[in-house]
C-alpha cells in the first residue's frame, strides 16, 4: 500500500451564492452572475486541486450539526436534489457524489481510539447538507473525486469554543491517521467562512454587487488581520488569536472545520495562498490553500511537529 | 376568536421513531391523544410553528401547496425514514407573507420542490394528524433573530389572518423544554432527563402552565431558558401566548419525558 498523504488543505466557504451566481447546469435558479472575485478565487483553486490529482477529497461542514459525536457519511452513493433553507431562491441543486467509505470508516476508528464518539451515517436516504454540496461543487465541479464527508459536532457551541475545538483538534489528528493508514493521496476542506455578521435582508436582485459589501468593519479588520497571518504562514499566531476571531467577528470557524484541517495538516507553519476574498450578504469569505506537497510536508510516515494543544 | 384548539409538542423525531422505547412510546402516545382533541376541535387550518425550521433573512411562511418526500433526521437517521405529505393552506399563508411588514417583520413565502422541511414539522404533523386536506398546515420559520415578542406578534396576526378569511384555526409551538442532551451513546431504554435541575425547571414549567399562571411564565421563562438552556428560548411558547392575546385559562399536560436527555411535552391549552 502506498503511504497515505495528505496534498493540501483548502479553505473553502460554502455560500450558495456562489454556485447561483456560475450558473452551473445542475442549479436550478438563473443568476446574471455576481460575487465574481470569489468565483474567480475558486477557479485558480481548481488548477491547483487539478494539479494534485488526490484520491479523495474530505470536507468538514456547519451544516450537518450533530449532537451525539462526530458523524461520517458511510454510504457509497448519495444523490437528491438538494435546496437549502435559508437560500431556496438560489440554491436548489442535482448532486450525486461517491464516498469513500473505507476511509470514513478510518477516521471513525481513528477518532474513537482517541476517545471521541463517532458514528458512520449509514441511511441510502439521506440529505446531504448544502454546506458540503456547496463546498465540493466550487472545489471540484466535475464530482469525480471520492468525498469523505464529517459532520460539525456542536460542542463549541453547547459547550464553549474551547472544549470544542479541542475535539476538532482530535478529530483532525484521527483523520490524519486514517489517511495514513489507508494510503490516500488525500485533500482536506475547510468548509468556513470567517466574519459571519450579515445582513438580515435579501436585495431584490441577489446578485446586485452594489449592494455587497462587509457587514461591519470590524468584522473585515478581523478577517485581513487573519488572513495576513495566514499568509505568512503563522499558523501558532492564528490559532493564538483564533478565540477572540471567533468571539469578536462571529466567526464560522467557531463550528471546528478550520481547526480539524490544521490539526490534520500538523498545523504547519507554511503560507497560505490567498486565491481570492469577498463578501457574501455582509460576510467575509476567503479561499485559501496550503500546498504540503510543494513544501516537502504532504508525506505522512511520521507523527506531525505538533502545536499540542492550540485551545490549551 | 378564530382559535379552536392549542397545543405544545415536541420536536424530536425519537417518539415518532421508536415508539418502542417506553418514554418516547409514552410521548407518541400523548400526541395521539392531542391529535384526537385537535381533531375535535375541527379547525380549517392548523398554525404550526416549529423551533428547528431556521431562517435568519427575513420570515419564512410554508407557500408549497403539497410538500411530498422522504426526510431523514441530520442526528438519528439509523432510526428510519419520515416519509411526509404534507399540504398547505396557502392562501392563508400568503395573507400572513403580506401582513408581516405591518408588524414590522420582512418575510416570505416558501414554494419549492424538495424544500427542507424540518424534522419538528413533519413529526409533529404525523402525530396530530395534520397536514392533510381537510387540516391543511401554514407554518412559521424560526428566525433566530426573533425574539419572544415578535414571535408573539407573528402569531397574532396569523390569527388575524385567518380571523379576517373567517377560518377556525388550531394552533401549535413544535419543540422542546430543557435542551440539554446525553452527548454519548445511551442505553435508550434508560433515557432520562439529563439533569435533576433541568428536570425541576421542566415541571415547574408546566405546573405554571397548567395553572395558566401567564405573569409569572412570563417572568420565569427567560431564567427558564438561561439555567436549563430551554431550546430555542421556549419560543413555541410564545407562538401558543400570542396566538392565544397572551392569556389561557389552564392547560392539560398530556405527556412529559425525555428525548436522549432532554425534555419534552405534550401540552393541550384550555381555552
Amino acid at each position: 500500500m502506498a503511504q497515505g498523504e495528505i496534498l493540501a488543505g483548502f479553505l473553502a466557504p460554502h455560500p450558495p451564492h456562489l454556485v447561483y451566481g456560475e450558473n452551473p447546469e445542475q442549479n436550478e435558479p438563473r443568476s446574471q452572475g455576481g460575487w465574481e472575485p470569489l468565483r474567480w478565487a475558486y477557479e485558480r483553486a481548481r488548477a491547483d486541486l487539478e494539479a494534485l490529482k488526490p484520491d479523495v477529497l474530505l470536507v468538514h461542514s456547519p451544516h450537518w450539526i450533530t449532537s451525539v459525536g462526530h458523524h461520517l457519511l458511510g454510504v457509497r452513493t448519495l444523490s437528491g436534489k438538494s435546496v437549502d433553507p435559508i437560500f431556496p431562491n438560489l440554491f436548489r441543486y442535482r448532486f450525486s457524489l461517491d464516498v469513500d467509505v473505507e476511509l470514513a470508516e478510518a477516521c471513525a476508528e481513528e477518532g474513537r481510539k482517541l476517545g471521541l464518539v463517532t458514528k458512520m451515517m449509514r441511511n441510502p436516504n439521506f440529505r446531504v447538507d448544502y454546506g458540503t454540496i456547496t463546498c465540493l461543487h466550487m472545489i471540484r465541479p466535475q464530482w469525480d473525486i471520492p468525498v469523505v464527508g464529517l459532520s460539525a459536532n456542536n460542542t463549541p457551541y453547547y459547550l464553549n469554543t474551547k472544549e470544542g475545538l479541542s475535539e476538532m483538534d482530535l478529530l483532525g489528528k484521527a483523520t490524519r491517521e486514517a489517511i495514513r493508514r489507508t494510503g490516500r493521496r488525500a485533500v482536506l476542506l475547510a468548509s468556513n467562512t470567517l466574519s459571519h455578521w450579515h445582513f438580515h435582508e435579501e436585495p431584490a436582485i441577489p446578485e446586485d454587487m452594489s449592494k455587497e459589501h462587509p457587514q461591519t468593519y470590524e468584522g473585515y479588520k478581523w478577517d485581513m488581520r487573519m488572513i495576513e497571518l495566514m499568509r505568512k504562514g503563522r499558523t501558532r499566531e492564528v490559532f493564538k488569536l483564533l478565540p477572540q476571531f471567533i468571539e469578536e467577528a462571529f466567526a464560522e470557524v467557531k463550528s471546528g472545520a478550520f481547526t480539524w484541517m490544521f490539526s490534520a495538516m500538523g498545523y504547519p507553519e507554511i503560507p497560505g495562498e490567498l486565491y481570492g476574498y469577498g463578501t457574501v450578504i455582509g460576510t467575509g469569505n476567503a479561499v485559501m490553500g496550503w500546498n504540503l506537497q510543494r513544501e516537502g510536508l504532504s508525506t505522512l510516515g511520521r507523527e506531525p511537529a505538533s502545536l499540542a494543544r492550540l485551545t490549551d | 376568536m378564530p382559535v379552536v384548539s392549542a397545543f405544545l409538542v415536541p420536536g424530536s423525531p425519537l417518539p415518532r421513531l421508536k415508539p418502542e422505547v417506553l418514554p418516547w412510546g409514552r410521548l407518541a402516545a400523548a400526541c395521539q391523544r392531542a391529535g384526537r382533541a385537535l381533531a375535535a376541535s375541527r379547525p380549517d387550518a392548523v398554525l404550526v410553528y416549529s423551533t428547528q425550521w431556521f431562517a435568519v433573512l427575513d420570515q419564512q411562511w410554508l407557500t408549497h401547496r403539497r410538500s411530498r418526500g422522504v426526510h431523514v433526521d441530520e442526528n438519528w437517521y439509523e432510526h428510519g425514514d419520515l416519509p411526509y405529505d404534507l399540504h398547505a393552506d396557502t392562501e392563508l399563508a400568503h395573507a400572513c407573507v403580506a401582513a408581516s411588514p405591518r408588524i414590522g417583520v420582512q418575510a416570505r413565502g416558501v414554494n419549492y420542490e424538495a424544500f427542507p422541511i424540518d424534522t419538528g414539522t413533519i413529526v409533529a404533523s404525523q402525530a396530530l394528524e395534520v397536514g392533510t386536506p381537510e387540516r391543511p398546515l401554514v407554518v412559521a420559520s424560526n428566525n433566530l433573530y426573533h425574539d419572544a415578542a415578535t414571535t408573539e406578534k407573528l402569531a397574532a396576526m396569523a390569527v388575524a389572518c385567518a380571523d379576517e378569511q373567517g377560518k377556525r384555526v388550531a394552533v401549535v409551538g413544535v419543540g422542546g423544554l430543557s435542551g440539554s442532551q446525553f452527548r454519548t451513546e445511551i442505553d435508550v431504554r434508560t433515557d432520562r432527563i439529563a439533569s435533576p435541575d433541568d428536570d425541576k425547571w421542566n415541571q415547574r414549567i408546566l405546573q405554571l402552565v397548567e395553572s395558566g399562571d401567564v405573569a409569572q411564565l412570563r417572568a420565569l421563562v427567560p431564567d427558564f431558558a438561561r439555567e436549563a438552556r430551554a431550546d430555542m428560548g421556549f419560543k413555541h411558547f410564545y407562538w401558543i401566548l400570542g396566538a392565544l392575546k397572551g392569556r389561557f385559562p389552564g392547560a392539560r399536560v398530556h405527556g412529559y419525558g425525555p428525548a436522549y436527555g432532554s425534555g419534552a411535552a405534550v401540552v393541550e391549552f384550555t381555552l
